[in-house]
């Protein structure tokens, strides 16, 4: 009997300090494990319990897998005292990804807030694997505070290549900081982009996400043009459960990404 | 129409004795009266029935329930609380007395858990595992209003064999390859029905859906067609924070209702290992929606109550074509606040300038 609760396990191979809150695990899974970009997994440690988290890591890389977590409650406070060798299970992947072949032929817009670039790390990944096909990929990325700032040696490397910009903002600035300073809403102006022909992407906390939008909107992006990472209390995974519910979609089942066409009517969706 | 059969009074005990070969029976036995006070209820019965397992030689005399049981039908298919690990020593079970708002329940269930993403193996193998034999109403309960749900008293199909109660004894029919089987073997036991025992049937539905509608119709529920159209536009209504001021969030409601299906996936310790157990969970429990950082979507009992309501009447016709409410009234018996789900229609559909037809 094949059955969907049951986890396979996945070894700790390598543990990624990104910040003070915020880790990266490298997990290679007994089994390999394929995922597209932006579908997210289920992850747990016995005992401590279980929650959906998406992978960082690039798609294309089938033996082991990234996860970057913020520490924030009990199940992730206790992955973030484990160490390497230990095992955690991995149910999944579960969800609809990020609709790549909508993307072709175009500016390519991420908004990034806090963690929430773990998911956009694995769709950087995924686009620049084929840059090929896109026509320029323009990331905007905020964080609460230097510190905060997750990936920080990949991001000058991004920013370097071949048709790809990128700008980070800090809400708060310190120590010798000389960046800029301002919500990741600050970033959206002057866009290197053809509006006509963009799309953008946001990942990030709700309130983030909320301001970001009605910001794209006012840029003049069409409502069909913006896809949102939403963020939904989980448990199966599987659109069985009900706890995901967010109108008359499963965030689990017909998300985690939403075109905001779809979703824009909809109460209360950023609550 | 497939043909019908007569299983007469004498012949009971044989026909369990059949279907005991093959499977545990569960039977409705009385369980008490509760019943609900209700200006409308007068001289309604307020017996109770529950389902039991079946023992040949300790039940003295048989009950034919005329009405739905207390508990839903898919506590056959889901446990309040179970492990999730092995499924290999399921039992088969004939459940006898199911009544169609239940069968109806049913189709949300597999619907939830046998379509979609996966089926669910644990609820596969019950179905499975299960025979229904399904009966009609001979009489309803204050809180029913199935026929408001456009659900008729009297089952049509989904089960696979249906029982109806004439003053004899039962006209039988089967709707599945199971329930033709059993015919088939109990062939001796059951002769075909006389035409005059199938018009005696027809009289009997009949009179129960003209009782039922007059009683209904004294609640004044909106019609069915209506039901989304009223959730939706009444999503700011103060009847939401009216009703859910006497909320105490017992999660009665969810747990007794036969469409409600949320759980939660949690572990146990047994011995030194963790293994995984499912629950059912309540949307009307203040942590249902809550994640990471303390943020909750439904924070308030109001917007839980509301929740349900939406799930109910938007999401599932959305999704299914069918509202997820069978009119089994099981949440107006068990709702210690007196959270009567035909009273917050009504409320919202005159609110919603909506006029019974
Ligand atoms: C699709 C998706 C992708 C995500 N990707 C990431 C990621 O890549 N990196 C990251 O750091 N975080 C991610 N999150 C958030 C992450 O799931 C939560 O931070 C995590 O579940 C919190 O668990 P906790 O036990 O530490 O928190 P606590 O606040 O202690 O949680 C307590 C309980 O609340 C419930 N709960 C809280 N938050 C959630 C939630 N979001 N979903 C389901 N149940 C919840 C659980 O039942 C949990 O046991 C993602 C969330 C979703 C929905
Ligand atoms: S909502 Fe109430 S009346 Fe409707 S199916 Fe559930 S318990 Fe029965
Ligand atoms: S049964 Fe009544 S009191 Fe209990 S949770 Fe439901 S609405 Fe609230
Ligand atoms: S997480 Fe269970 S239905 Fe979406």
């Amino acid at each position: 009997m094949e059955n969907p609760y049951q986890p396979i396990k996945a070894v700790v191979e390598d543990i990624i300090l990104e910040t003070s809150t915020i880790k990266t695990f490298v997990l290679r899974p007994e089994k390999e494990l394929s995922f597209q970009t932006g579908q997210f997994i289920e992850l747990s440690y016995p005992g401590w319990g279980e929650g959906p988290f998406t992978p960082s890591s690039d798609p294309w890389v089938k033996e082991k897998i990234e996860v970057t977590i913020m520490n924030v409650g009990r199940l992730t406070s206790k992955l973030h005292l484990l160490n390497v060798g230990e095992v955690v299970g991995i149910r999944g992947p579960y969800g609809k990804g990020y609709p790549l072949d909508r993307f072709v032929g175009k500016d390519i817009l991420i908004v990034g807030g806090g963690v929430g670039l773990a998911p956009l790390r694995s769709l950087l990944f995924s686009l620049f694997s084929e840059m090929d096909k896109y026509n320029k990929v323009v990331l905007r990325y905020g964080a609460r505070s230097p510190k905060d700032i997750v990936y920080k040696d990949s991001l000058p490397r991004w920013g370097k290549k071949e048709k790809v910009d990128v700008v980070v903002t800090v809400d708060v600035g310190e120590g010798n900081w000389k960046g800029n300073v301002g919500l990741v809403t600050t970033i959206l102006k002057d866009l290197p982009l053809e509006i006509n022909n963009a799309v953008a992407v946001v990942c990030g906390p709700p309130i983030m996400m909320k301001f970001s939008t009605l910001k794209l909107l006012d840029l003049g992006f069409k409502h069909k043009d913006i896809y949102l990472s939403m963020e939904k209390n989980m448990s199966c995974g599987l659109g069985k459960c009900g706890h995901c519910r967010l109108g008359k979609y499963y965030v689990c089942r017909d998300g985690p990404v939403f075109n905001y066409e779809n979703i824009k009517d909809i109460h209360d969706i950023w609550d | 129409m497939p043909p019908l059969y007569y299983l007469s009074q004498e012949k009971w005990r044989s026909f369990l004795s059949l279907l005991e070969k093959d499977y545990q029976i569960y039977l409705p036995q009385i369980t008490g009266e509760k019943g609900i006070p209700c200006e409308f209820g007068k001289g309604l019965p307020k017996a109770d029935f529950k389902l039991a397992k079946y023992v040949s030689s300790k039940i003295s005399e048989l009950t034919f329930n005329p009405y739905r049981t207390i508990e839903p039908l898919k506590t056959f298919y889901t446990f309040p609380k179970e492990k999730l690990t092995s499924v290999d020593r399921e039992e088969r079970v004939a459940i006898i007395g199911i009544k169609n708002c239940d069968l109806f329940s049913l189709k949300i269930q597999d619907y939830v858990f046998l379509k979609g993403v996966v089926s669910d193996p644990f609820y596969k193998k019950r179905r499975e595992n299960t025979l229904i034999i399904s009966g009609d109403c001979s009489a309803f309960k204050e809180v029913c209003f199935c026929l408001g749900m456009e659900i008729n008293p009297f089952p049509e199909e989904g089960f696979d064999l249906n029982l109806s109660f004439l003053d004899d004894g039962f006209l039988i029919e089967s709707g599945s390859q199971k329930g033709e089987e059993i015919i088939e073997k109990g062939r001796d036991i059951f002769p075909l029905a006389s035409a005059e025992k199938i018009s005696l049937r027809e009289k009997k539905r009949e009179e129960i859906v003209r009782k039922l509608s007059e009683h209904i119709n004294l609640h004044n529920l909106p019609p069915l067609k209506t039901l989304q159209k009223i959730v939706k536009e009444g999503f700011d209504s103060p009847i939401w924070q009216e009703e859910a001021l006497r909320c105490v969030e017992c999660g009665g409601c969810n747990f007794s209702c036969d469409t409600c299906h949320c759980f939660l996936l949690s572990e146990d310790r047994f011995g030194s290992a963790h293994e995984q157990v499912r629950l059912w969970d309540a949307c009307l429990y203040a942590n249902f929606a809550k994640v990471a950082g303390g943020a909750n979507p439904l924070r308030y009992r109001y917007q839980r109550l509301r929740n349900r309501y939406l799930k109910k009447f938007d999401f599932f016709p959305e999704n299914v074509g069918l509202v997820a409410c069978c009119g089994c009234g099981r949440c107006i018996e068990v709702c210690p606040a007196k959270i009567d789900i035909r009273n917050v229609l009504r409320k919202l559909s005159i609110e919603c300038g909506i006029e019974r037809v």
